[in-house]
């Protein structure tokens, strides 16, 4: 039975715990670094124990400070939030030696997935569908040729040893392949010491499509549906929908099986997500698995009346899961805006004091946040601030409270990318549905991604 | 607020050393403080109902009037303070004992790893501020010290 939970986190999803604690009448406990001690997460648990300087690494990521304060304020349990020790392997070990629990699957879990490479060759072997490619890298032109042909034009040629649109090339017609080749060989050299190439079918319009797990101790494993988070700005998604509309109903079932299938053969527990890459076509690819709690999580919620967060507790204390696959049912359709604080020109991030903030409110509206009215937006920690979530009844009436939510929230003496966001709700092929990851680069023409 | 309620609320305080207990009801605000415990609080009442909050320390707050000149030796880290090597052992430093810079004052515990926190400047311990076997937090204040 957990008493008492550590939240080791900050901003808006500490206080998305503290709130499941305080439901579940546990305790919560705070840490802080000390450009937090005003924060909300601190005002609103138990207790709070400061950990160390602003920096991150000297405080939510120092390790030996989290678990000591754990241990001085006697708490059963971590929940590490996301992003900072959520997908740290060796914390979710430490955490277990010291007799506290992670809130969260097993080290193991956490390990074998977080390795990109192993995590598809392990899903792979389980059956589920994966991007077709060279097995390893390429040799020479002639077997770039043979595997080109056997996947089908368009490839995508990557350098192994580097990434960000370097020594990337697309080829569309076999013709193209020689020349592509070989210069995206000479730039990988040239930009990180090795031209070896490898090769990987090309999705001129791919769409991004997760799925949420959830299981427990006892082997018990469901899903609650998927989200659509192909509106990404650099790989950062900034607004993600529920449910999709790339995919038919059967082929969200067949997503939905897979992703169950996966997370089974691992005997996965508490809660996952499952990336997958969707083609025109609406078939789907495995591209890796987050074990911890999403930021995008409040959508599922919303359709699905599911307090993930309360769950994974429950289950990280031994309970069995509180739903049977046949209770979760999906209503109405949702969507977030993630709001970062944020230059509109540059887009880079944009500390400040913020000196008036009103959150929208009404009928189907949620928002996450632990910023206020005299909130300063530190430049030790990402610049997301706040999430807008939105339900209704129906895709329409979703957009339509988005749009009046984001006019309606007001952030003044920091920049954000509210404009930007509502530029994506009036886009003509976001509001009919048919959009892919590369929909910003449509909104940003000047600030458009390499590869 | 009855005087039962008071004496409950100071021998609470007393118990947990609290430096400084404030509780709101019904729009009376009642607060206790301990100065012998030498931390000052950032209260952080919040709600409508009676909430009580316990102080443990706060790096930035104002020091007591009566360490005005004194040195603040703080926690580096997150931990449980020991005044002595080891349970029964004396313990390093007492109040009036001189130290110099680089003397070992106390230790503070994380994760079974023993951390020795040592005086950064030569002078006279004027205080304790911390309980053997307590709890701390970053930048809590361990000693005062007059610099010589």
């Amino acid at each position: 039975m957990i008493e008492s939970v550590l939240v080791a986190n900050r901003g808006e999803i500490a206080l998305r715990v503290i709130w499941a604690c305080r439901d579940l009448g546990i305790r919560p406990v705070a840490v802080y670094s000390e450009a937090d001690r005003d924060s909300l997460h601190v005002s609103f648990a138990d207790e709070a124990v400061c950990i160390g300087p602003g920096p991150v690494g000297e405080s939510y990521l120092n390790m030996a400070s989290v678990i000591a304060a754990a241990e001085a304020m006697k708490v059963d349990a971590i929940h590490p939030g996301y992003g900072l020790l959520s997908e740290n392997a060796h914390f979710a070990e430490v955490c277990e030696a010291c007799g506290l629990i992670f809130i969260g699957p097993s080290p193991e879990h956490i390990r074998r997935m977080g390795d990109k490479a192993e995590a598809k060759k392990l899903m792979v072997g389980c059956g589920l569908p994966m991007l077709p490619g060279s097995p390893g890298p390429i040799s020479d032109l002639g077997e770039a040729e043979a595997i080109a042909r056997e996947i089908g034009y368009p490839v995508l040629l990557k350098a192994a040893a580097g990434g960000g649109g370097r020594g990337m090339r697309v080829v569309i017609r076999p013709d193209e392949i020689l020349k592509a080749y070989q210069t995206a060989s000479r730039e990988a050299e040239a930009a990180f010491g090795s031209g070896e190439m490898y090769m990987e079918k090309y999705l001129a319009r791919p769409r991004h499509v997760e799925v949420q797990l959830m299981g427990d101790r006892h082997g018990n494993l469901i899903h609650l549906g998927e989200r659509e988070c192909s509106v990404q700005r650099k790989y950062q998604k900034i607004l993600e929908e529920t449910p999709t509309v790339a995919l038919t109903d059967a082929q969200r079932e067949a997503i939905w099986g897979d992703a169950v299938k996966g997370a089974s053969e691992l005997a996965y527990y508490s809660a996952g997500t499952m990336e997958f890459l969707v083609d025109g076509d609406g078939n789907h690819y495995f591209m890796e698995m987050n074990t911890r709690i999403q930021v995008e999580h409040p959508i599922t919620e919303e359709i699905t009346l599911v307090d993930l967060v309360k769950e994974q507790i429950l289950v990280a204390g031994g309970a069995p899961l509180s739903y049977e696959q046949e209770d979760v049912s999906f209503r109405g359709h949702a969507i977030e805006c993630r709001i970062n604080a944020e230059d509109p020109e540059t887009l880079a991030p944009a500390p400040g004091q913020i000196t008036a903030f009103n959150v929208p409110k009404g009928p189907g509206v949620r928002v996450d946040t632990a910023a206020h009215e005299e909130y300063f937006v530190s430049p030790f920690y990402d610049s997301m601030i706040a999430k807008v979530i939105v339900h209704g009844r129906d895709r329409d009436e979703a957009l339509a409270r988005m749009r009046r939510s984001l006019d309606l929230m007001v952030i003044e003496g920091i920049r954000t990318n509210i404009p930007l966001l509502r530029k994506v709700l009036d886009h003509p092929g976001f509001v009919a549905g048919d959009y892919d990851t590369h929909i910003m680069d449509e909104i940003l023409p000047n600030i458009g991604m390499r590869g | 607020m009855d005087i039962d309620q008071l004496r409950e609320l100071a021998d609470l305080a007393i118990e947990k050393n609290l430096a400084e207990i404030e509780i709101e009801q019904h729009g009376v605000t009642v607060r206790i403080r301990r100065p012998e415990a030498h931390v000052v609080a950032a209260p952080m009442a919040v709600g409508p109902a009676a909430h009580v909050v316990a102080a443990a320390g706060d790096a930035s707050a104002e020091p007591v009037s009566a360490y005005a000149d004194a040195h603040m030796i703080t926690s580096p880290m997150v931990g449980t303070f020991y005044t002595a090597a080891e349970p029964g052992a004396d313990p390093f430093v007492q109040v009036g004992d001189q130290v110099t810079a680089g003397q070992t004052l106390c230790i503070v515990e994380a994760m079974k790893l023993m951390n020795e926190i040592a005086a950064d400047i030569d002078g006279e311990v004027i205080a304790v501020l911390q309980e053997n076997g307590q709890p701390v937090e970053y930048g809590q204040e361990l000693f005062a010290v007059r610099p010589s």
